[in-house]
């Protein structure tokens, strides 16, 4: 289980390549492995340039598919994971593990301990996961906390260091190398016994325990007869325990209120000593029923040095906090629009802010607008084809919103016009963004008596908690929508 | 020469780094290795600098040092710089340690031979274990992340040779005890073991105390290179310990342990395990990756030590430790997870394929492991994508792809409908819930949308069709899927004809079942509407591949009509290509008409030719002869352009092609009867061959013209009888003859191929004379000795015999010759030699080790040839 080489490539559409070696790192130990257990079916890892181009045409991040190619287009040329073979020089170099995020691609070559003639299913090679979590652990290390460029490129000159840290003859050490890179600062520092490896150093000061409980919201409405509404709650719960010792127990407990919602699909950071079996099985794939796992949810850990994600969960709450509907016509050149919006009287009526966005694609530009809102403003991006009703900290009394009105539209030109692949014919949605502070829609809190120091000094423990939104969509209901199963089934 | 600028280095690596292999073939490749090394010794170099020379030669060790000696003297080097470091901190010593230990294992040095290795060894271990090294290595401040390294470097030293550290084991074990260093050492430990478990096993020894054994070598004393070398020939997978993948493979079955060692190796393992908490979530998978393999299959070790653990593995995200827990079920199987183990490890598996906080590339690691899932007891066939027999439609509501989903998830969460609605049509049952399959109607047709999108990108056509493809090949068994997509197509065809590209690649690729009857729309939908002129290059594009031998009127209707709005070049070859179709598809009539038309109409002159040699064609040859000379070519993959294409195709029919030998001949036993002599040639068929033509000549012009040899029919396997070749010697001589094969292949093709040339021996010529009445054997002989004077020559000589004695000799080799024997010692030999000479042979009085000779020829010129034949004869036995 190791990497023969790895690469970050950052995809530059308007340049000559489409793309630059931003780092790659070569382990020549592994490569003489996979020489030795690969065999005949052996591809050498190639030189930059050639896998750069092989793994951009792969990802067609190529600005050239005007014609069909074959090699590309074929519908039989299906990928079904994140793993990828590149064909390099009349050979095909598999398995490549590779993704992208924020216009950088990460790639890795696995080592495969055996002949790659038949290729052995992705699930037996245990550098396929590996190779995932170094390039998730690279790309953690380069975005967390990064705003720009000169940041970015600062933490990718940090990079050959942390590897030769993190991961010196291409197996995998640590993926958090936010870790490794405290611990080349810590490395002075002379180790009690049994440290945990993922523990850089100790902690010296005021014992403190915070933990921040974040929801977010998401939605899809169509106020149809035949089709559900589907909504969903996303927890993560984030802690940072500033605690004396080399190993502090604590334990965090997770409280809901009577009428809370259960927490279900709960996954854990991997510092937690023991799971509660009920916790390990309540689970959204099940019907929902009364006999529900309802709390208080225990998580004994040793936290690690670093902000960490405690957990995630999902949630299923009774209803949705917004409850809306989006109709449009389309009247000649004009559309006809009407919304309306409906906070949910057990919702906390104070947001941090409110907003309904309504785009429209695949048109020319909103050349008109004429219109009537309950509540609010509306903000008209002509150019953007965007209108924004901009709803504020509060719903009124009635709790019930609306805006009615007509937008008309110019030419469609193919360059300038948002162009979406979903919202084809009357197909159209609006998206609300809100943030609610202080609060969570399932109730799940953890106050300061719920938590348990074994350590040192009584810590201080602060809690925070918010709701945001995300992906929360109102469909337009006199259209066709894209529905998931579950909206069907229900 | 001195040591290079900082600024040279830089510049000089950054090259390297843009292409090492042309940096190396330039000047300055060559001389790389030993500058860096030398430079490294350098004071005026920094230390950053010296850090990027290491990390260079940490990653293109092969580049700059070749060859095992070369990597020994890098190594050698590169730990001297390391002793010759003044003692105050240093950000040299961890990549010293690494690259010397990557120049020894990458370069292939490392062995009992080698120096390097004898030195680093005990370093390593002596800077691991804490050891006082005698003098002091670094300052105090160093010494733990030296520590860690050292460890390291010892894991990537026993990869790559297992059982270098076997040895060992009772002091790592020790170790771990007290050790700060959990992790490396754990994950030394756990290689370490199961390296020597395996070579244990294949040489069938115990563990023979080697987890109690003692101290380790000090430096400079002998290292334990014993269960290196067993375990030499054999570099052990760290890892797949996927039973299905290798099956069979796992020997440790064959080990037998004393319950001392199972208790011993039990509680190593057990230790492992229990502080495998302090580890970093990949190195704890990597143990039980690695413990799991050392585990599995070997008796009396009960793999329930792992149970403890999985509760908490099953509870994180991660996506190393899930896929631990996998490989653990792929060993273990029933013996370490129940029934309802393995119903929670999928949920959790289920849970973690949809699950929002995880990213997209680990949901579909996930899915592909749903689909691979290593369940208890198996119902499908190994290896092949299903979904477990516990994953019900209920289990997978949430895994169902929706039209919102990112290509690669709507494909893999599409695959697992089509299992579904597999399951669904066996099952026959009509729930509450909507039919999968009806969902699946629904998001094809969705996708089919947005793919008719005008100016929508490739890709999301690409999308549809391969959904497409993956819909038709799971269900390929159900018409009441396949019919509401043929059309959907169909539609989709009307609507963009630009996707005709696509629909040829899809019809290429699918099977009859969606194939023909798609066939069959398609050619409707573009008959039945003639487009628009850009419409129309798509049209002919999509009739090319879909005209068949139905529906004809109607297709000429449309080529009638299209003729007329072909002008320019690519169209009327476009066209042409339609034409060329219906030839191969056998349309007569029609389509004669339209050719001639077309031979006259069209503007273009090549296009007119193309027509008239269509159209003749047509008229010329037999139907099965157009279909291969039509067909595609063999030789090339389709070019772009129809022409070129089409010129391969012709010359590949309509011409004779080398090739290859497609068969072999050789020479046979010698047949010593008849008038002339017969070659007797035995065959060894290669390839199968239709009408072969056999053709020899002469060289030398030795003998008269040889009739060629036919054969209807060669079969490869098949056995043949011997070919005859009958001789007309124009003089008693051996020769050479070159040989051609002409012959047709299976596809049609005629071809012809050069043999290697057949060699006639001299003693392939000779012919016995008519056996004389009984008794007048000996007149007779006499009779042809005196008629050889005076025109002919008489010779004598020594003729050595073999161990066997003379009989043996002239019973192998000159037996039908012989006219009077009196063995052992006497024979009196008579050889007629075609077309008209003689050689007569006395064999009188043999001695033990030869036999005098006397010959007698009407023929001057065979006289040295007999003397070979004579001296060889001994030689050949």
């Amino acid at each position: 289980m190791a990497q023969r080489a790895v690469w970050l490539i950052s995809h530059e559409p308007g340049s000559p390549l489409c793309g630059t070696v931003r780092f790659s790192r070569r382990y020549p130990t592994v490569e003489k492995r996979a020489k030795v257990f690969n065999g005949a079916s052996y591809v050498p890892v190639p030189e930059d340039g050639p896998f750069l181009k092989a793994l951009l045409f792969e990802l067609r991040l190529l600005r050239d598919d005007k014609d069909f190619s074959e090699s590309r287009d074929s519908c039989s040329h299906i990928n079904k994971t994140s793993i990828y073979a590149l064909p390099i020089g009349g050979e095909e170099l598999w398995p490549v593990v590779a993704f992208m995020k924020n216009g950088m691609i990460y790639a890795c070559v696995p080592l495969v301990e055996q002949t790659l003639s038949p290729r052995p299913p992705l699930i037996s090679i245990s550098g396929i996961s590996q190779g995932f979590e170094l390039l998730f652990g690279i790309q953690g290390f380069l975005y967390s906390g990064q705003k720009n460029d000169s940041e970015l490129n600062t933490k990718l000159s940090q990079l050959p260091d942390l590897l030769l840290q993190a991961c010196p003859f291409g197996t995998l050490l640590d993926a958090n190398l936010q870790n490794s890179l405290d611990s080349i600062n810590f490395a002075s520092v002379t180790h009690p016994q049994k440290q945990p490896t993922w523990k850089a150093g100790t902690y010296k000061g005021k014992p403190q325990v915070s933990i921040s409980i974040t929801e977010k919201v998401k939605s899809m409405q169509y106020d149809k007869q035949d089709i559900a509404d589907t909504w969903q709650v996303i927890g993560v719960v984030t802690c940072k325990c500033d605690l004396e010792g080399s190993m502090p127990n604590v334990t965090i407990s997770l409280s809901l209120p009577t009428n809370g919602s259960p927490l279900q699909d709960i996954l854990v950071h991997p510092c937690v000593t023991s799971l509660d079996s009920a916790i390990l099985t309540s689970s959204s794939i099940d019907a929902a029923d009364d006999s529900a796992f309802s709390g208080p949810y225990k998580f004994p850990l040793t936290p690690p040095l670093e902000s960490f994600n405690l957990c995630y969960y999902t949630s299923q709450v009774p209803v949705p906090p917004i409850l809306g509907f989006y109709q449009v016509k389309e009247e000649e050149v004009q559309l006809k629009i009407t919304v309306n919006l409906k906070l949910h009287e057990s919702v906390k009526n104070s947001f941090e802010f409110c907003e309904a966005r309504i785009p429209f694609y695949n048109r020319g530009p909103v050349t008109h607008v004429e219109y009537k809102v309950s509540f609010g403003q509306l903000e008209v991006f002509r150019e953007k084809s965007l209108l924004i009703w901009n709803i504020g900290q509060k719903f009124p009394k009635s709790m019930e919103i609306s805006l009615s009105g007509t937008v008309t539209f110019g030419a469609k030109s193919h360059e300038k016009q948002p162009f979406d692949q979903i919202c084809i014919g009357g197909t159209a949605y609006l998206k609300l963004h809100f943030r609610i502070l202080d609060y969570t829609l399932t109730g799940c809190y953890a106050d300061q008596h719920s938590v348990q120091v074994f350590a040192s000094g009584k810590p201080k423990i602060s809690t925070y908690r918010k709701l945001i939104s995300s992906d929360y969509y109102i469909w337009n209901s006199k259209a066709p929508a894209p529905v998931t199963y579950g909206s069907l089934s229900l | 020469m001195g040591p290079t600028s900082r600024e040279t280095w830089a510049q000089r690596l950054g090259t390297f780094r843009a292409s090492p292999s042309t940096f190396m073939a330039g000047p300055e490749g060559e001389d790389l290795g030993r500058h860096l090394l030398s430079d490294l010794r350098s004071e005026k170099l920094s230390e950053p600098t010296k850090v990027s020379l290491l990390a260079l030669s940490l990653e293109y060790p092969a580049q700059l040092w070749p060859d095992a000696p070369a990597a020994e003297v890098a190594a050698t080097s590169l730990l001297d710089t390391l002793v010759l470091l003044p003692p105050r901190p240093s950000a040299l010593r961890r990549p010293l340690l690494l690259a010397a230990t990557t120049a020894l294992a990458a370069g292939g040095a490392l062995g009992p031979t080698s120096r390097a290795s004898r030195r680093l060894l005990p370093l390593l271990l002596g800077l691991a274990s804490g050891r006082d090294l005698g003098r002091s290595f670094g300052p105090a401040s160093e010494q733990r992340p030296l520590q860690a390294t050292a460890w390291e470097c010892l894991r990537e030293l026993e990869s790559c040779k297992p059982g270098l550290l076997g040895g060992c084991l009772g002091l790592l074990r020790g170790l771990l005890g007290q050790e700060a260093a959990v992790q490396p050492l754990s994950l030394l430990l756990a290689l370490a073991l199961r390296n020597a478990l395996v070579i244990q096993a294949r040489a069938r020894a115990g563990l023979q105390g080697l987890l109690v054994a003692g101290d380790c070598p000090t430096e400079g004393g002998p290292w334990n290179w014993m269960l290196a070398e067993e375990g030499d020939a054999h570099l052990q997978p760290q890892a797949p310990s996927w039973p299905a993948a290798e099956e069979g493979e796992c020997c440790l079955a064959t080990l037998e342990l004393s319950p001392e060692e199972a208790r011993e190796l039990r509680a190593a393992v057990a230790q492992l395990l229990d502080i495998s908490y302090l580890l970093t979530p990949v190195a704890q998978a990597q143990l039980l990756w690695l413990l799991g393999w050392a585990l599995r299959g070997l008796r009396g070790q009960p793999p329930v030590l792992f149970k403890p653990q999985l509760v908490r593995l099953l509870g994180t995200a991660q996506l190393t430790l899930l896929h631990a827990v996998l490989a653990l079920k792929a060993a273990f199987g029933e013996a370490l997870f129940t029934a309802q183990d393995e119903a929670l490890l999928l949920r959790r598996l289920i849970l973690a394929a949809q699950h929002p906080a995880l990213p997209l590339p680990a949901h579909l690691f996930y899915l592909h492991c749903l689909l691979n899932f290593p369940e208890n007891w198996p119902l499908g066939p190994a290896g092949e994508e299903a979904a477990p027999l516990l994953l019900g439609s209920q289990l997978c509501r949430g895994l169902l792809p929706s039209l919102l989903h990112d290509p690669m998830a709507l494909l893999a969460r599409l695959h697992l409908l089509c299992l579904l609605c597999v399951e669904d049509e066996e099952k026959e049952e009509k729930g509450q819930d909507q039919s999968p399959r009806q969902y699946l109607e629904e998001l094809l047709a969705g996708l089919r949308q947005r793919a008719a999108l005008d100016g929508g990108p490739r890709a999301l056509a690409t999308l549809c069709f391969q959904a497409s493809y993956l819909v038709a090949r799971c269900l390929a068994g159900q018409p009441v899927v396949l019919t509401p997509l043929t059309h959907g197509l169909a539609q989709l065809y009307r609507a963009r004809p630009a996707l005709a590209p696509h629909f040829v690649d899809l019809l290429d690729r699918v099977g009859p079942e969606l194939g023909e009857p798609l066939k069959v729309v398609l050619r409707q939908e573009v008959v039945s509407r003639p487009g628009r002129d850009e419409a129309l290059r798509w049209h002919l594009q999509m009739l090319a591949r879909v005209a068949d031998g139905d529906a004809q009127s109607a297709t000429l209707g449309f080529l009638q009509a299209a003729a007329a709005r072909c002008t320019d070049w690519g169209l009327q070859q476009a066209l042409l290509q339609v034409c060329r179709a219906l030839l191969r598809a056998g349309v007569g009539g029609g389509l004669a008409d339209l050719l001639q038309a077309l031979a006259r109409q069209l503007e273009d002159p090549d296009g007119r030719d193309h027509a008239r040699l269509y159209y003749i064609l047509l008229a010329h040859l037999e139907e099965p002869k157009l279909g291969v000379a039509l067909g595609p070519s063999l030789a090339a993959p389709a070019l772009a352009s129809s022409l070129v294409a089409e010129n391969q195709g012709f010359a590949a029919a309509l011409m004779v092609q080398e090739a290859p030998a497609p068969i072999r001949l050789s020479m046979g036993p010698h047949r010593a009867k008849g008038p002339v002599p017969v070659l007797q040639l035995q065959v060894e068929v290669l390839e199968q061959v239709y009408s072969l033509e056999l053709r020899f000549r002469v060289e030398r012009q030795l003998y008269a013209p040889l009739g060629a040899v036919h054969v209807p029919c060669l079969c490869p396997g098949r056995p043949t009888r011997p070919l005859l070749l009958p001789l007309q010697p124009r003089r008693p001589a051996p020769a050479r003859l070159a040989v051609r094969a002409l012959y047709t292949t299976p596809s049609g093709l005629t071809c012809h191929a050069h043999l290697p040339p057949l060699l006639v021996n001299f003693a392939d010529l000779f012919l016995p004379f008519p056996q004389p009445p009984e008794g007048a054997e000996l007149g007779f002989f006499e009779e042809l000795w005196d008629s050889c004077l005076p025109k002919g020559t008489e010779s004598r000589l020594w003729c050595p015999v073999g161990p066997h004695g003379l009989e043996a000799l002239v019973s192998r080799h000159l037996e039908p010759f012989v006219v009077v024997a009196q063995p052992p010692t006497s024979y009196l030999i008579a050889i007629r030699l075609p077309p008209d000479s003689r050689l007569l042979l006395r064999l009188e009085a043999a001695q033990a080790d030869g036999v005098p000779v006397a010959l007698r020829t009407d023929d001057w010129a065979v006289l040295p040839l007999v003397g070979d034949y004579l001296r060889g004869l001994s030689a050949a036995g």
